[in-house]
């Protein structure tokens, strides 16, 4: 069946973020995602309506550009900014964090090897993702596509590529923390494929640095 | 015949607070006393002269926390005391008082986080179970679950804490101290919203450029109680963003508010708000207990005590930079 756009009578919710909601529909014929910014009560009104739709609008041309530069995102179909929302192509498969808990070893390896490999290549392309977690990637019969761009940013800045491994290293750390070292380890081989051993060790180098510095605070 | 109730002496000395409690074993807290150095207006903590304060009253509030409490010294099981994260002059004061008492009465020495007694006493007042931990200090601003035997850490600032953004600001331009209550009184006499930036990485925040940014509006003419109102309501809305990714990642059905900061009336309303949206439930330490308190040292210090983690006095060293997520906590069992 076909449904006009907005239309959201089969539509229905799979899955309830902090930052949307995400919708299973019919699109032109195909199942599709809606992906909806939703009010938030704790953020004064005009705060709230400027961060949803500017996070629409951004998310939408970072996915946009990402797929330029080779990296496997779902395709955008419809972007509305008035009801902050984006249709786009439904990736069938779990998220990274929960895949990892069901494959062996070296399957585990392999796939953070890939996800260092593919975000390599966005740093190396001057993108940040901003929210760089094990859920913000999902698994299609062992491809990996990074999801998740509100927060992403264009950016040459050894800060923010480190602030990406920090964020994707305490995910790792908090959900996997028997295994994370292995993870780790084997994304940044795979993110020095991209970026070259130099520059990875750099932005490793950067990231412990940003990790100390929010710890305790000393006040004086 | 009834059962033998066991008592243990906290002693806390990390900032500016030195504070002394008993607490019982089955978490009552019999004493908290405390007595808190002032710094100067529009100085932050001098880590000496807060040092020396805490030399001079440690044994008045000691002795006063013990005859509040009706226990006496010799009849204690332990004595506890926080050995860090803080400032190395004031932690060198309470550890060199625990260690005489420990060496004095015989009793075992018990070291204790001071980020782990934030929550620990949440926990005890709250009856939370299984939490989210939101802890906010002028030392901390963290976001941390419990699994695999340790407090993991989901969300933290990458900068200055939330405390040290309202520190830093009531300093600048001299706001009379405590910096928290007064900002938040000023706030409340506002409801214009000023635009100021809004950082989350992720489920981290970032305070400096928002401290930055407020000082400016201020010096460029902006009402003192419109500025007070926007930074507020940005800090806290930004935290609760990366409260509500975490929970949201994490599955948690509880939050629980803790720390000196845990007092703002806007950050628990937005807290509250952001467990709504889940159909989680948002706790928050007893208002006695949200400041630095020796209750915080004595609980934890209980529950380390009865999980056999005492040290000897020459192995009990000031730990200025001990990280929360280092700290293995035997007594409490992984919900996941």
């Amino acid at each position: 069946m076909l449904i006009s756009p907005g239309e959201t009578a089969q539509a229905r919710l799979i899955y309830k973020g902090a930052e949307a909601e995400i919708y299973l529909q019919d699109w032109q014929g195909e199942l599709a995602v809606r992906k909806s910014r939703i009010p938030k009560p704790y953020r004064v009104p005009e705060l709230d309506e400027s961060i949803r739709r500017m996070r629409t609008a951004h998310e939408a041309n970072m996915m946009h550009e990402v797929r330029k530069l080779g990296v496997p995102v779902p395709a955008i179909h419809h972007i509305d900014p008035e009801s902050m929302t984006l249709i786009m192509d439904y990736v069938r498969g779990p998220t990274l964090k929960e895949e990892l808990s069901t494959l062996s070893m070296s399957k585990r390896r392999e796939r953070c090897n890939s996800l260092g490999n593919i975000l390599g290549m966005m740093h190396e392309g001057g993108i940040v993702h901003g929210d760089m977690t094990i859920s913000n990637v999902l698994s299609e019969d062992g491809k990996l596509f990074m999801i998740d761009f509100g927060l992403g940013d264009f950016s040459g800045e050894i800060e923010d590529m480190g602030v990406d491994l920090l964020l994707l290293n305490r995910a790792m750390k908090s959900t996997h923390y028997s295994f994370h070292a292995v993870l780790f380890n084997a994304f940044l081989k795979g993110y020095a494929k991209s970026v070259g051993k130099r520059r990875a060790g750099e932005i490793q180098q950067k990231m412990h640095e940003i990790e100390k510095r929010g710890r305790y605070f000393e006040r004086g | 015949m009834a059962a033998i109730v066991l008592y243990c002496l906290g002693i806390e000395s990390t900032a500016h607070t030195f504070g002394a409690s008993v607490v019982s074993d089955s978490g009552r807290i019999l004493s908290d006393s405390r007595d808190v150095y002032a710094s100067a207006p529009g100085k932050g903590i001098h880590p000496r002269e807060a040092a020396e304060h805490h030399s001079e009253l440690a044994a008045r509030v000691i002795s006063d926390s013990l005859k509040r409490s009706g226990v006496k010294a010799s009849k204690l099981a332990g004595v506890g005391v926080s050995l860090g994260p803080g400032l190395g002059p004031c932690l060198r004061v309470g550890a060199t008082v625990a260690r005489s008492i420990s060496a004095f009465f015989g009793l075992p020495l018990v070291p204790v986080n001071h980020a782990i007694g934030h929550i620990e006493i949440g926990i005890l007042t709250t009856g939370a179970k299984d939490p989210l931990v939101v802890l906010v200090s002028g030392g901390h601003t963290a976001i941390a679950a419990f699994s695999g035997g340790r407090w993991r850490i989901f969300g933290e600032t990458e900068d200055i804490t939330i405390g040290n953004l309202y520190d830093m600001f009531a300093r600048e331009i001299d706001l009379p101290s405590p910096a928290g209550p007064q900002i938040e009184k000023l706030a409340g006499k506002s409801s214009k919203f000023l635009t100021l930036p809004y950082v989350v990485k992720g489920n981290d925040v970032s305070y400096s450029g928002l401290l930055t940014a407020s000082l400016a509006k201020f010096r460029s003419g902006a009402v003192l109680e419109d500025v007070c109102y926007s930074m507020q309501e940005v800090s806290c809305s930004m935290l609760a963003e990366a409260v509500e990714r975490s929970l949201a990642y994490t599955g948690k059905k509880e939050i629980l508010l803790t720390g000196g900061v845990a007092a703002n009336r806007t950050l628990k309303g937005k807290l509250e708000a952001v467990a709504g949206l889940h159909d989680a439930v948002c706790h928050v330490v007893d208002s006695a207990y949200t400041g630095d308190c020796g209750a915080q040292i004595a609980w934890t210090a209980m529950l380390a005590l009865q999980a056999g983690l005492a040290t000897s006095a020459d192995e009990a060293l000031v730990r200025p930079k001990w990280r929360l997520e280092d700290v293995d906590i035997p007594w409490r069992d992984s919900a996941s």
